[in-house]
């Protein structure tokens, strides 16, 4: 009788172990539909990309079918290509930065808003995201080209006698680029904040720490994750960016997506656009490994408190 | 000895709530004083108009002779302990408890100092190089007191310090703190809602209710002597019966109808009106068979009873009425007594405390 009790009480653990597994075999089959699309629409095209690169070119078919180096060693030993790169991170990194000055006061003053201001204000920040494009960036043309609104004002005023040159250089392009990325930033950075405990700052305050100094002792170190986060966003984003520096920037100002867009589309060597697109494909990751390096070291004492 | 915390007719009002009323108070030097209330009683409230993080409305808050209620937080010089901690997460244990040295600029041989000494007394030598969430609840509760301490600050403010750690640990906290407490001397203010607490570790206890102090007094005045309806009701438990009185004597002193027996106790009160009176179970005493003929115990049936461990509660019936009676196991052996049998109950008139009524 004994034994009989036994063997069923192991027969439901059995059950139950089956029923787990089958659990965890449901979950990836969840997975699965995401899995399929990046794999078919984001890897299988990356792979594609890094092999076409090694390709040489053929006026007729634009992919040749010989191995070769030739892509790689042509934009690293022409120092056009080389400034373009360069022109390309510079435009990032100041835009990283821009947005983080902008970004944080605003994130500062959403995250102590409450309840529905908070909702409108959030909604506010995030609307140059639901603008199309093309149209927030003629936009900024108006503005800023030669007869547009600042331009013609200070001329109006007599400030200025020549137009200034606003459109179509880096200005204008980490302008546009600022504009529709401090979303990403102020999100981010509101997360960190949110994050912190209240009791934490108060205890700042008790032990003797001025606002000045608790803000900076305090405050601002809980901030970084966010700041790191939407750094890596921001970076990512405007570095790989392609229709606001062609819009804004035009010719005179290229850059690497501006460079792989012209080299597939106009002169239709596609090898030699993979590899310009798979170099920033490798900057981005690049950035995103350093980040997340520098990331683990600050998030070491905060993360999920 | 003179007082050291003065809040003289502190009122708050939140959305034009009045949330502390009117508030005086006076606590010595040395002295562990809770505050001791429901929540929303405003103690919370008043231990932030302490440390600064809110502004009275009205009144004044002085500190060893000087009025401090206008000063910033930080410039109050008082040490606080939060509920959930409060620890800098970006900081070791070391910087942590460094950090009001460091901001009073200190010397670093002296910081290193003292901050090792603040571990040792709350026992947590060898963490200094650990991160906050490395530590359990008790060990960053400990942090936390280091840190409130090393600065020696005026006042040590607890606020419901050890509502996040269980039980167990909760009760070697509280004997940690006093014993931290006595051995430093600083005047302490504990917030919590836990009478136990607050009963175990207070030289006195404010019992608060509804932005008012109800009671000032020491842990057993409290219990044995309320002031207030309230303060009878929230601290410990009680029974609540009711007794007509039926005929008034000349010193303050009336029979009473109680329970279908008559009771002389001290009352002001005229004749034929119905009082209203609390009593502790502990207070309720039991036998199960009468000592002689003149007992004046009253007779009532066993509705139920319930084992405590120590003590075993009986549910005592008569006329409908209900009464617990907590008695100790050792004093009265429960097998002797079963359900729906009769007992004697006795109560002593001092036990019984008038309800004043509101």
């Amino acid at each position: 009788m004994h034994l009989q009790v036994k063997s069923n009480h192991e027969l439901l653990i059995e059950q139950q172990k089956k029923k787990w597994k089958r659990k965890r075999l449901d979950a990836w089959l969840l997975l699965l539909p995401t899995l399929g699309i990046f794999l078919f629409f984001f890897v299988l095209p990356l792979i594609v990309l890094l092999v076409m690169s090694f390709k040489t070119f053929d006026a007729s078919l634009g992919v040749g079918d010989q191995w070769t180096l030739q892509n790689y060693l042509k934009f690293l030993s022409d120092p056009f290509y080389l400034e373009v790169l360069w022109r390309t991170i510079k435009i990032a990194l100041v835009t990283t930065v821009i947005t983080i000055v902008i970004s944080f006061p605003v994130a500062y003053q959403i995250s102590r808003a409450s309840g529905r201001l908070k909702n409108y204000l959030t909604l506010l920040v995030l609307s140059p995201l639901l603008i199309s494009m093309v149209i927030r960036n003629y936009g900024w043309v108006i503005v800023l080209s030669n007869n547009g609104v600042i331009n013609k004002t200070l001329m109006d005023l007599g400030i200025i006698s020549q137009p200034l040159t606003l459109l179509y250089s880096e200005f204008s392009v980490i302008l546009g680029l600022a504009h529709v990325l401090f979303p990403y930033m102020v999100l981010s950075i509101m997360g960190s904040i949110e994050r912190i405990d209240p009791s934490v700052i108060k205890a700042s305050q008790s032990l003797g720490a001025n606002p000045l100094r608790t803000f900076f002792s305090v405050f601002f170190p809980l901030t970084l994750p966010g700041i790191f986060a939407g750094s890596v966003m921001v970076f990512s984003l405007g570095v790989s960016s392609f229709v606001t520096p062609a819009i804004l920037g035009g010719p005179q100002v290229k850059v690497m997506a501006y460079l792989t867009y012209e080299q597939v589309a106009t002169m239709a060597n596609w090898p030699y656009g993979a590899a310009i697109g798979f170099l920033l494909v490798l900057i981005a990751t690049i950035t995103i490994v350093i980040y997340s390096r520098i990331l683990n070291r600050v998030e070491k004492g905060v993360a999920i408190q | 000895m003179s007082s050291y915390l003065k809040l003289e007719n502190i009122r708050k009002s939140f959305n034009k709530t009045e949330v502390v009323k009117d508030l005086s108070l006076e606590i010595k030097e040395g002295e562990i004083m809770s505050f001791l209330g429901p929540s929303g009683c405003g103690k919370s409230t008043t231990l932030n108009m302490i440390a600064g993080f809110l502004e009275v409305d009205r009144g004044k808050i002085e500190v060893a002779g000087e009025s401090v209620h206008l000063l910033p937080p930080h410039k109050r010089e008082m040490g606080m302990v939060f509920q959930n901690y409060a620890l800098f997460p970006h900081m070791t244990v070391f910087d942590n408890v460094a950090y009001g040295l460091k901001i009073r600029k200190v010397k670093k041989q002296e910081i290193r100092k003292r901050v090792l000494e603040g571990l040792e007394m709350v026992r947590l030598a060898g963490y200094e190089n650990r991160y906050p969430k490395e530590l359990s609840g008790g060990q960053q509760q400990r942090v936390s007191l280091a840190r409130a301490l090393v600065i020696k600050p005026k006042l040590l403010l607890l606020d419901e310090p050890l509502s996040n750690l269980d039980a167990k640990l909760r009760q070697e906290m509280r004997e940690e703190i006093v014993d931290i407490q006595k051995k430093v001397g600083i005047t302490t203010i504990f917030v919590t809602h836990d009478q136990e607490e607050a009963l175990a570790i207070s030289d006195r206890i404010a019992v608060m209710y509804d932005g008012r102090i109800e009671q000032v007094d020491i842990p057993s005045a409290i219990y044995n002597n309320p002031k207030t309806d309230f303060v009878s009701e929230f601290i410990g438990e009680v029974n609540q019966v009711k007794g007509k009185v039926l005929e008034v004597y000349k010193d303050n002193k009336s029979k009473i109808l109680f329970f279908g027996k008559e009771l002389i106790i001290p009352s002001d009160s005229s004749q034929d009106t119905m009082l209203n009176f609390f009593i502790r179970p502990e207070k309720v005493q039991i036998v199960n068979f009468r000592n002689t003929e003149e007992d004046t115990g009253i007779e009532m049936k066993v509705d139920k009873k319930m084992f405590l461990g120590a003590r075993t509660r009986y549910f005592l019936k008569v006329n409908g009425e209900q009464l617990i009676a907590d008695i100790s196991n050792t004093v009265l052996n429960p097998s002797q007594i079963q359900e729906e049998s009769t007992v004697i109950v006795h109560l002593n008139p001092d036990d019984l405390l008038l309800r004043k009524g509101r």
